[in-house]
């Protein structure tokens, strides 16, 4: 693939803003004007203080709320959810409880149209694997912890193949190896399968570490920060230029309080 | 595990156990009448007698099988009313009204339009049992359809489920809590539905069930049948509670971590 090929534009936010109906109208809107233009296979993290909108944000990608402006994948104005833009969620109980682990990751797969069950059972054991999960298959939800039941959503997710994964603070409750292998195995799976990554999280660190975009959001949906990462994959805190880049963010970072 | 579900259900027995016995000594006070007040022996006797003399096992299955065929068609209306509820605002609106309306009507006070309309025969007595158990029903799962939690809704559309499809593959498990709720309420009404029509009916048209099987027993001044026949009827709302709904709960949202 050549340079042209990744600098396409893929999803388009355009001067959105969004005001809860529940809020008070003499408040201030959580995102006032926002635009973000996301190129294909970019892995964009998002940074910024907590209650920012960096949640809100995501669910307007997701067409999960309402708010002004427009939103395009691929050059179309989107307004229904759709599995180009797969969500993992903050919260833990995404899952369905019904569903064993398996099931979880298998059955969404017949959306993207594999008929095969035993080419779901693949698939979706292939990514289990991936986030150390395979052994919990038969599971129900409810007999994860919560960290597990994040790493399922995450290979649900992935199994997928979207053109464009939402994911929000995924590894929040990881510890640090996990993380690390999950990070590793993400990183893969995004250059193999040629996907667009948007991703939140409060962890300069791993900002750095996977983006190479980042962003930093402020109170009221104001973009702080939107750069091209310039240290070169993979990143490690042991990079030259790694802290600089730390101490900036933690700058904007401290100014956004 | 047997053991402590022995000791979990002792109260309960231990409660029986002192009925029966509290029973037999008021008998034996004699301060009513033994037509009043037959002894347990009696009761107990014509139990068997029941089954094994007067037919009362045909009656029952006759009761059972009239009672499955409007609860399965009561809940199958209901579930697919409360879907196409969840599909348009409108149907909503219109179905939560008619639900919270037609639940307040006891289904005897229906008997004489319904005789009107399908005459003294089972369709009559189907007709009750569908109305006994479709409002209920209707009830729960629109109620548990509107307390999903709104993240399983949106995991449903974020994978590009919508229309019935989400309700089928989304609302209806996510609120399977309720529904069973809302079938134990609709089994229990229908099931006294039943009953009341089959007594006013007696043998009229329709076959013998249970209700019609209790008022040829009153017509023979056996008390003990009359007894005898008000525990059959508990029975069977035991077996039905611990043979079939328990293990629903048990195989379903109790494996699945949704109630405790
Ligand atoms: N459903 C809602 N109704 C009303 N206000 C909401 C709703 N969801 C979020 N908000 C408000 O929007 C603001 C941004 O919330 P959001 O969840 O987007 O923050 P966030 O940046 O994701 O924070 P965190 O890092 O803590 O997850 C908050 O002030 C919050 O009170
Ligand atoms: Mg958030």
């Amino acid at each position: 693939m050549t340079t042209d090929d990744q600098k396409r534009p893929l999803l388009e936010v355009r001067h959105i803003s969004k005001h809860y109906d529940n809020q008070l109208t003499t408040d201030a809107p959580i995102i006032g004007d926002l635009s973000l233009v996301v190129n294909d296979q970019d892995f964009l993290c998002i940074l910024g203080p907590s209650g920012c909108g960096k949640t809100t944000l995501l669910r307007c990608i997701a067409s999960f709320e309402n708010y002004q402006g427009e939103i395009l994948v691929d050059g179309q104005v989107v307004s229904k959810p759709g599995s180009d833009r797969i969500v993992v969620f903050q919260d833990f109980n995404q899952l369905f409880p019904w569903k064993t682990v398996a099931r979880n990751v298998q059955d969404p797969l017949k959306r993207r149209g594999i008929k095969d069950k035993q080419e779901r059972e693949r698939i979706a054991d292939t990514y289990l694997e991936k986030v150390g999960l395979l052994d919990y298959r038969d599971y129900y939800p409810h007999q994860l912890s919560g960290g597990m039941k994040q790493r399922v959503a995450i290979a649900k997710a992935l199994a997928l193949h979207p053109r464009i994964v939402l994911m929000d603070e995924p590894f929040a409750s990881l510890d640090a190896m996990t993380r690390k292998s999950i990070q590793a195995e993400l990183l893969q799976i995004k250059e193999k399968e040629e996907m667009t990554v948007i991703f939140i999280t409060h962890n300069i660190q791993e900002a750095i570490m996977l983006g190479n975009r980042i962003m930093v959001m402020g109170r009221g949906g104001n973009v702080l920060e939107d750069m091209e990462n310039p240290l070169p994959k993979p990143a490690t805190p042991a990079c030259e230029g790694f802290s600089a880049l730390w101490d900036h963010f933690t700058q904007l970072l401290d100014q956004s309080q | 595990m047997m053991a402590e579900k022995l000791k979990k259900i002792l109260p309960q027995i231990v409660f029986v156990g002192i009925v029966i016995i509290a029973w037999q000594v008021l008998y034996r006070l004699q301060i009513w009448p033994e037509l009043l007040f037959p002894s347990v022996g009696s009761i107990g006797r014509s139990f068997v007698d029941g089954f094994t003399q007067n037919n009362f096992g045909g009656a029952i299955l006759y009761s059972l099988e009239l009672l499955a065929r409007g609860l399965l068609l009561g809940i199958a209306l209901s579930l697919v009313l409360s879907s196409l509820a969840m599909v348009s605002k409108s149907i909503y609106a219109v179905y939560n009204m008619l639900v919270s309306v037609f639940d307040l009507i006891p289904g005897v006070a229906l008997f004489p339009v319904a005789i009107l309309w399908f005459g003294t025969g089972e369709s009559t007595i189907i007709f009750i049992v569908v109305h006994s158990v479709i409002w209920p029903m209707s009830r729960n799962v629109i109620d548990g359809f509107s307390s999903i939690p709104k993240i399983y809704i949106e995991a449903g559309e974020n994978i590009g489920l919508s229309g019935l499809n989400l309700v089928r593959s989304v609302y209806l498990p996510a609120a399977f809590p309720h529904i069973i709720s809302g079938l134990k309420v609709g089994w229990a009404r229908a099931w006294r539905g039943l009953m009341s029509a089959e007594m006013v009916f007696g043998a009229t048209g329709a076959g013998a069930g249970i209700g019609f099987y209790i008022q040829y027993r009153r017509s023979f001044m056996d008390s003990a049948g009359l007894y005898a026949s008000l525990i059959a009827i508990i029975l069977i709302g035991v077996v039905v509670e611990y043979g079939v709904f328990r293990v629903i709960e048990n195989r379903t949202i109790r494996k699945w971590g949704m109630v405790r």
